[in-house]
């Protein structure tokens, strides 16, 4: 057995979340898009991000 | 390769058309940065391990040179720009430090980092694939634990283009780098250059920073797998109100919404599909299964869950922590950088002890 099995089951692992997602889920809404770049648009950034820190106002530690 | 240009393409329209461009960008950056590890055997676990036994210091010069180039050119735009884009900007505290020590103590046991676990899952790894699952759930009892370790610790945030401005920032940030790398230097034998890990430092810098540019925030790696697992348990009856993690505005949004318009899902998915696209012709020749024993799976998988609770109380993994904390100007992304690394001491270690054990018993 080569790797490729591996590559194959690492990829329908990610259509199955997508789509598991996409069902149960609220499809994307491209109406509600935000620009194609962050830089110098009012939708910037979402501030979803790993050093999110609970309970300290991220949007005022995170913005510089 | 037509084929799997063609297929890539006609994903990215599909997501533009379907979702937005900026998550059609995002995802094709992710693919970008997926292919270009995989293709150039680039990551963190590695580099430090051959730093630790080898005394080979190429992978870790090559790492400096990604993060002070994206410094230099992330910290100045963040400034620039402050209502649309945001560092990765987190707190210094004892269980931060703890927890980058643990990721480094498992990062080396799985040889596989943040992105490292993903890209070599996306090329077929089976340890990566074993840890993967347990990284994910991992990183949402990690959401569920950091709210109580910020309540119950004294967590310090230290921006440094706040503190000194972003020039100086900058300079500190590179003066820094300099340093670790004259003393990696001083530690290694041979040369400390690598052209393929420099081509590969070079294209992630640029990545990272058209990242911030199209995101609004530096690249992550966590956040999209703690998200994962919150809304599968959502799905099976989890109330996110009882989580005080997944109740501020922005992660009840991101529940809400599709992990189509997640920056870090995106580039997950992006860097799990971009190394599968480099390593598929090569992987035909590669077998699946490694000879040692099936009890090092279930280590492999325990200390991925270790990766994702870490990673959420160290505010980043070496993604969203250390290269992208350090890039923005984080002093946390240096606290991360040496308990890490210390933590990757012991890791090197104990998985040299693990895997002998292992290779002996499935003989």
């Amino acid at each position: 057995m080569s790797r490729r099995i591996g590559i194959i089951t690492a990829l329908i692992a990610i259509i199955l979340i997508v789509a598991l997602d996409w069902s149960l889920g609220t499809p994307p809404d491209p109406y509600r898009a935000p620009d194609p770049m962050a830089f110098g648009s009012i939708s910037g950034a979402s501030g979803a991000i790993c050093s999110f820190v609970p309970g300290a106002e991220n949007d005022t530690t995170n913005r510089h | 390769m037509v084929i799997r240009i063609s297929l890539v393409v006609t994903l990215l329209l599909t997501l533009a058309v379907f979702a937005g461009v900026r998550f059609s960008l995002l995802l094709g950056l992710g693919l970008l940065i997926g292919f270009t590890l995989e293709r150039c055997g680039f990551g963190f676990a590695g580099p430090w391990r051959r730093l630790v036994r080898d005394r080979d210091a190429q992978g870790v010069i090559a790492q400096l040179i990604a993060i002070g180039l994206t410094a230099s050119a992330i910290q100045p735009l963040i400034a620039y720009a402050p209502g649309s884009l945001i560092g990765a900007i987190a707190p210094v505290s004892l269980s931060m430090i703890i927890a980058a020590a643990v990721f480094g103590l498992s990062m080396q046991m799985i040889l596989g980092c943040g992105s490292g676990t993903l890209v070599n899952a996306g090329s077929g790894n089976i340890v990566a694939l074993a840890a993967l699952p347990l990284f994910c759930l991992g990183s949402f009892l990690g959401s569920l634990i950091v709210p109580l370790a910020v309540q119950s610790t004294p967590h310090v945030p230290l921006n440094l283009t706040k503190l000194l401005g972003v020039e100086q920032s900058v300079a500190v940030t590179l003066a820094g780098l300099l340093v670790v790398g004259l003393i990696a230097r001083g530690f290694s034998q041979g040369s400390i250059w690598n052209r393929k890990f420099l081509t590969a430092a070079v294209f992630l810098a640029v990545l990272a920073t058209l990242h911030v540019l199209i995101a609004g925030q530096p690249w992550g790696v966590v956040y999209g797998l703690g998200l994962w697992t919150a809304k599968a348990a959502q799905g099976i009856g989890w109330d996110p109100n009882t989580a005080q993690f997944w109740i501020h505005p922005v992660n009840a949004t991101a529940l809400k919404e599709s992990i189509l318009t997640d920056t870090t899902s995106l580039t997950n998915i992006g860097l799990i599909t971009g190394a599968a696209l480099a390593a598929w012709i090569d992987s035909v020749n590669k077998p699946f299964k490694q000879s040692i024993a099936v009890w090092y799976y279930v280590v492999a998988a325990l200390f991925g869950l270790f990766l994702g609770i870490s990673s959420r109380l160290a505010f980043g993994c070496n993604v969203g922590g250390l290269f992208s904390g350090i890039a923005s100007g984080s002093v946390h992304g240096w606290a991360w950088l040496i308990a890490g690394f210390i933590g990757s001491v012991a890791g090197v270690h104990l998985r040299d002890k693990l895997w002998l054990r292992a290779s002996r018993e499935a003989r």
